[in-house]
């Protein structure tokens, strides 16, 4: 079911790119983006209500997308949904064709547009990918009872090589993949150094044989955002000179700038082992993936 | 005789004051009459907003704390806890409707230090403007 | 200890609004080492309840009672004398507390003067945290002594998120990252290798399984 598993089983170099559902109950949105990405990328990932601003559903945005074509990753975060829902979802998008899922914890949700609501956090993401790897492997759910189908899912993760406590990153990658995960998408990768000790430790474990890891990019847009990522996202590590490079060059230029830092991310992720490939996440900037993936030598990709 | 009489102030004081021994509080209390009211006390970090209220409620109509300088505390900070104790009774004074300026603290100058007796007459001019509390009624 | 913090004083008024004669009735116990419902805060917000109905010239009798314990039916039934000359109760006690009141005295409107916020200590003068949740099954065993549930934002049975940097919580960097703690704790006793075990989703019956939880003790009982 899952193209993305098949590119990867290939061995060859995967591209995913992330793909942020509308504010609204528009299709077409959704499509106009799947369009931009068709044939640049092997899967497209969907996020889930992200900062915690109500969104359209990655269910429901996925199964547009797998309609149109398209190979879609479901992002599911455990902060809005109890273990009956999460596992009722993972049926429902088997059963919809969706042949990936992304396993997450989500974004607090003091930080979005319901600040009064409820977290529920019944499960973690550990333990999400736990329930679907059981859901998928012995076709069991939580409490042990059987079903009828299993669902055909490629597990995924999120890792983030730039948070700390820096020792601890790596073992909670093991206890990812040991929980279930086939791949993993990381956090945006601009300090490449950091980013290369963390894999190589991850490689000295041998934890790349036991997963796919698949590095992640945002091409930046501007000075502003690099400085608010820097300063505002906890958990993002963007070096000073990266700042200033987009500093250094006029306004008309900037997008450029960033897209160029990008390409060059990618293509010194390429050259590393232990990487299985590139997660591009152009947030509402969904034009730049087919620009960026082409001049890092990306394209054409292999069909389905 | 002093025109600020017509108000009652409690007036709470920390024994480090210049000059705040029992017989010039006799002699002040003997001065202003009826509209002051004097309460030593160890050291204005043991004043609580309820001292204040209280005072508001059955007599006064301002309480005033007076400490000794910043850093001549004995009990290191109990000046500074004071202050945070009328910041806190102002609130509640506001809250419920009443001029928060009915409640404050004279904090003592190591430079120039102040008389118990000289404090008062300060404090008296500060709130003569206030007029009688709305809690006794106006008559 | 059970935390609270006082409601403002305006929500207070318009709730006591209707009534003549109220008893605020303060709790010697956990609200008042939080400084919200003991003798001092009832005797506070006494007087400034007499004050405000003075100023707006209302005939109110408002008097102030502190009991050692308002959440349990010994020190609650000191007020059986007492309660009938009033028509109202402002209670400072935590919601137990409120609660307990109101079932020993079903005909006095109880009406909470407090918001009862979360099961916490106290950190220094003036500050409380909050770090149990009572979840009826207690891991800090595996945690090292710190609450994954209570005190890390996510509750994170497998910490930490990606968002935990130089330990700061992503949710307030004025916060503890409970998993950095978790991980300084548990290195320090050498036994990190807790964690890597997958810990598994939380049994959540015991703590809301059936409806309301109560505790049958025999041996306690008469
Ligand atoms: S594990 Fe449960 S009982 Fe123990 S501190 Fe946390 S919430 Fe409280
Ligand atoms: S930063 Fe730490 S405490 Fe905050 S949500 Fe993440 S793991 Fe939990």
């Amino acid at each position: 079911m899952s193209h993305l598993k098949q590119i990867l089983e290939k061995g060859e170099f995967a591209v995913t790119a992330e793909c942020g559902p509308p504010k609204g109950a528009d299709s077409e949105i959704v499509l106009r983006k799947g369009d931009l990405l068709r044939d640049k990328v092997d899967a497209v990932n969907v996020t889930d209500n992200q900062t915690a601003i109500v969104r359209m559903s990655s269910l429901a945005a996925c199964t547009l997308l797998r309609g149109a074509g398209l190979d879609p990753v479901l992002q599911m975060v455990v902060r809005d949904r109890n273990r009956i829902a999460l596992q009722s979802d993972i049926l429902g998008a088997s059963a919809l064709g969706i042949g990936n899922l992304l396993c997450l914890s989500g974004d607090h949700q003091s930080f979005g547009n319901q600040p009064q609501t409820v977290g529920v956090f019944d499960l973690d993401s550990i333990q999400l990918l736990q329930t679907v790897k059981a859901m998928r492997d012995e076709g069991t759910i939580l409490g042990g009872d059987r079903l009828s189908a299993r669902p055909d899912l490629f597990i995924g993760a999120a890792a983030n090589p730039f948070a700390d406590p820096l020792e601890f990153r790596v073992t909670r990658l093991a206890k990812k993949i040991r929980a279930g995960a086939d791949f993993i998408q990381t956090q945006c990768i601009y300090n490449l150094d950091r980013f290369k000790t963390w894999i190589s430790t991850a490689v000295d474990r041998g934890l790349p044989e036991k997963v796919y890891i698949l590095g992640g990019v945002t091409p930046l847009k501007s000075p502003g955002m690099a400085r608010y990522m820097k300063n505002r996202v906890s958990g993002m590590d963007i070096p000073d000179e990266i700042v200033k490079r987009m500093e250094g060059v006029p306004k008309e230029k900037q997008r450029e700038e960033g897209i160029r830092i990008c390409v060059e991310t990618i293509l010194r992720l390429k050259e590393m082992p232990g990487v299985s490939g590139v997660h591009i996440m152009a947030i509402e900037w969904e034009e730049a993936v087919g620009e960026i993936v082409e001049r890092a030598g990306l394209l054409p990709r292999p069909g389905f | 005789m002093y025109r600020e009489q017509q108000i009652t102030l409690g007036l709470f004081y920390c024994q480090n004051v210049p000059e705040s021994r029992e017989e010039n509080r006799q002699a002040l209390e003997e001065e202003f009459g009826k509209s002051l009211r004097l309460f030593p006390i160890p050291c204005s970090g043991r004043l609580e907003p309820v001292h204040l209220l209280k005072a508001l409620e059955r007599f006064a109509d301002a309480a005033f704390i007076i400490t000794c300088p910043v850093g001549a505390c004995r009990y290191f900070e109990g000046n500074h806890r004071a202050k945070k104790r009328v910041e806190r009774t102002r609130k509640i004074l506001s809250d419920i409707g009443m001029e928060p300026e009915r409640v404050g603290i004279a904090i003592g100058s190591k430079e120039a230090p102040k008389t118990l007796a000289q404090q008062a007459r300060e404090i008296f001019r500060e709130i003569s403007l206030l007029g009688p509390s709305p809690v006794f009624g106006q008559e | 200890m059970i935390t609270a913090e006082q409601k403002p004083i305006d929500e207070i008024r318009e709730m006591i609004g209707p009534f003549k004669r109220i008893l605020v009735l303060g709790c010697a116990s956990c609200v008042a080492e939080c400084a919200a419902g003991g003798e001092k805060e009832t005797a506070m917000l006494g007087s400034a309840l007499r004050m405000a109905a003075k100023m707006e010239k209302k005939e109110v009798v408002i008097e102030e009672k502190t009991l050692d314990r308002q959440c349990v039916n010994e020190f609650i039934v000191l007020l059986d004398d007492t309660i009938d000359q009033y028509d109202a109760v402002l209670s400072l006690g935590c919601g137990a507390g409120v609660q307990a009141v109101a079932d020993m005295f079903p005909e006095t409107p109880v009406i909470p003067a407090l918001n009862t916020e979360f099961l916490g200590e106290t950190k220094a003068q003036g500050l409380w945290m909050e770090n149990c949740l009572g979840c009826g099954d207690c891991m800090l065993y595996y945690f090292g002594g710190v609450c994954p549930l209570a005190r890390c934002s996510k509750q994170l049975f497998n910490g930490p998120c990606g968002g935990s940097v130089d330990g700061r919580c992503e949710i307030n960097p004025e916060m503890d990252c409970a998993w950095q703690l978790i991980i300084d704790r548990l290195s320090r006793f050498n036994a990190l290798d807790r964690l890597e075990d997958i810990y598994p989703p939380k049994d959540w019956s015991r703590k809301q399984g059936s409806g309301p939880r109560k505790i049958v003790r025999e041996d306690q009982q008469r």
